[in-house]
């Protein structure tokens, strides 16, 4: 099993250095030369010597591999740069923006683990009655709509007319509540179905039939024997809607005024500061990769035939 | 022959199947009885009812199959038929022990033997949990598994079939049932380890004075383990009587087919099998006469239109369904 978890490590860690590279090209072969936007940012009528200084300075004539390894020993000890439209450092404002973001995707992913285990669980339980229909229209719901529109629904409802919660910001729990929902429902909507149909799916194997047999009820086998045999499927379709949540912050962030990484990374792009969005790709990325490395194990973890393998 | 009263007597049992397309009679007024320690072995080729028979009433089919069964299964001083789920429940895993064809899928992957045989004597025996996997070490050795304390932390997909098949009778046994049903234990295992599986059955019978139904096609099992044997063909029960009379001397034509079929030792290599020519009838519709009348070289007009009914024949511990055994035994080899 320790074989099996470091050798998914060393292929995350091949994987980063190559996200690193195609980060760095992407921005190096981005059109327009970085060194003119910001010297007409810093006086609109700069010469020709203002535009090479900057150059020179940004280090833009040195050979590709040379600002390759720059870049990337700066990124390791958090200096990612500095931004071409604030002339701010990009490392102490990503830092500051992680936090809103984390908390943004962590707290939809609790919205959507809790209402898909329930939705999905009770349409097990009671198959074709009313916790199933329910459960199977709130899901249709839920994938049909995009997250901006589910967004503004919930504020009309719960900000503007009932008045519960804030309409926007980042103050206290109250405030937290809307944008949960509004980034948890997708996913909460897709993994209801994988918990329901999988559920349904582990009932119909021979080995459910032995638990009735055992003389247990339904609850009981739903619970003991269906729901160990769909965690592996559980938890990889979890991964990938954390994934889907980190893109739907881009939506979501700017919606609330949440000034997280996906407010800054949609700012970036508008004003074409590469070395924010530079910045934030490595981020995404990375999480990307940390975020498979925990499905892989994961999955190692809940799946006995992978658990056995290399121990 | 055991002399004590039958633990399970079934009746005139009847069962329709209902799916969303259509409606079957797989078990169609079978009667037989079964006493504590006694075991009783139902033949019959697939599809001939005999799974369903002893799954039906217990409330043991897949999804999406709606029965309806009427008859009577008295257990244990119980009517079974009409029986409320709950009590249903608390008969399934306690009193009634079952044992399943294939013990690749009827045990649990993602979960350890130790909790797959623990938690049917925390749910029968009402033991505290480490009581109960205490128990599971103990059934463990009851079943004759090698290194059972290294066993109980495997997973299923870990042991051979034989040892797979040995956790399900550990499970089966788990709460002492009184009534023991075993489908077809060693059809999907090895020619070896089936005669293990046998053996061990038979001395568990033993120890724990239970009554067992083994579903089985296989005549050799039949011979070694079963005191007495019902042959179904077609939902019902053709030929019925004690395990050496039925097999040495079959008086239903089906029998004699069935126990025909039997390659013997020797048939010289490269001979055919011997069949029974012809297909078992559809279930869907009813059927007035003989169930067996489209193969049977013996049969008369009145085999198309009345349905014999199991009576006594001249050893009067072997019941058939058949008028021609019944009238006269010379009928036969004339035909």
């Amino acid at each position: 099993m320790l074989s099996l978890v470091s050798r998914r490590v060393h292929n995350s860690l091949v994987l980063l250095v190559l996200a690193t590279l195609l980060c760095f090209t992407l921005v190096v072969s981005a059109p327009g030369n970085i060194a003119v936007l910001i010297a007409e940012l810093r006086s609109p009528n700069a010469s020709f010597a203002d535009i090479q200084k900057i150059e020179e300075e940004l280090g833009l004539n040195d050979p590709i591999p040379v600002r390759y390894a720059g870049w990337l020993t700066g990124a390791l000890t958090g200096n990612l740069g500095i931004s071409y439209k604030t002339g701010e450092e990009v490392g102490p404002a990503l830092a500051s923006r992680i936090p809103v973001t984390a908390m943004l995707v962590a707290g939809g992913g609790t919205v959507a683990l809790l209402l898909s285990l329930v939705f999905g669980f009770a349409g097990a339980m009671w198959p074709r009655q009313w916790p199933d229909v329910a459960g199977r229209g709130v899901a249709l719901l839920g994938a049909s709509m995009p997250s901006f529109f589910v967004g503004a629904l919930l504020i009309y409802a719960f900000a503007v007319e009932l008045r519960l919660v804030p309409t926007f910001g980042l103050a206290g729990p109250s405030s937290w509540i809307l944008p949960w929902f509004t980034i948890g429902l997708l996913p909460a909507a897709v993994l209801s179905r994988v918990v329901r149909v999988g559920l349904e799916e582990a009932m119909a194997r021979p080995f459910a039939l032995t638990a009735v047999a055992k003389g247990l009820n339904r609850r009981a086998i739903l619970f003991r024997d269906a729901l160990p045999n769909i965690a592996p499927t559980y938890i990889n379709a979890l991964g990938a809607q954390t994934g889907v949540m980190v893109v739907g912050a881009v939506v979501v962030e700017p919606l609330f005024a949440w000034h997280g990484v996906g407010d800054l990374f949609l700012t970036g792009i508008r004003f074409r500061d590469f070395m924010v969005v530079q910045a934030c790709l490595l981020i995404f990325i990375s999480f990307f990769i940390l975020l498979n490395l925990l499905v892989d194990i994961g999955m190692i973890f809940t799946d006995p035939k992978l658990r056995r393998q290399g121990s | 022959m055991s002399t004590s009263s039958p633990i399970l007597t079934v009746r005139d049992l009847s069962i329709d199947l209902f799916t969303a397309r259509s409606a079957l009679r797989p078990v169609d007024q079978v009667s037989y009885s079964v006493a504590a320690g006694e075991t009783l072995a139902i033949v019959g080729e697939s599809g001939s009812g005999k799974t369903v028979l002893n799954f039906a009433p217990l409330g043991l089919m897949p999804l999406g199959v709606s029965i309806h069964v009427s008859g009577s299964i008295r257990f244990d001083g119980k009517e079974l038929v009409g029986m409320n789920d709950e009590a249903l429940r608390k008969l399934r895993g306690g009193s009634i022990g079952v044992i399943f064809q294939d013990p690749m899928s009827a045990l649990n992957p993602a979960r350890t033997i130790r909790r797959q045989i623990a938690e049917v004597a925390e749910l029968h025996l009402s033991l505290t949990s480490t009581q109960a996997e205490a128990r599971a070490l103990d059934l463990l050795k009851m079943v004759r598994m090698s290194d059972p304390e290294a066993r109980l932390r495997q997973y299923p997909h870990e042991l051979s079939g034989g040892l797979r098949q040995r956790v399900m009778i550990a499970i089966a046994i788990a709460a002492e049932p009184k009534l023991l049903i075993a489908d077809e234990p060693t059809t999907a295992l090895d020619v070896t380890v089936q005669a293990q599986i046998i053996a061990l059955l038979k001395d568990l019978q033993k120890r724990l004075n239970m009554a067992m139904v083994l579903i089985t096609h296989d005549m050799g099992v039949v011979a070694g383990i079963a005191s007495r044997l019902a042959v179904m063909y077609a939902g019902r029960v053709m030929e019925y009587g004690p395990v050496q009379s039925v097999l040495t001397a079959p008086r239903h034509p089906y029998t004699m087919g069935l126990i025909d079929a039997i390659p013997r030792a020797e048939d010289l290599p490269g001979s055919t099998f011997r069949g029974l020519p012809g297909m078992p009838p559809v279930l869907g519709a009813p059927i007035p006469g003989c169930a067996f009348v489209e193969r049977c070289r013996h049969a008369v007009p009145t085999c198309e239109t009345a349905r014999p009914l199991l009576a006594p024949t001249a050893d009067r511990h072997v019941l058939a369904a058949c008028p021609i055994v019944n009238r006269s035994s010379e009928a036969l080899h004339a035909g």
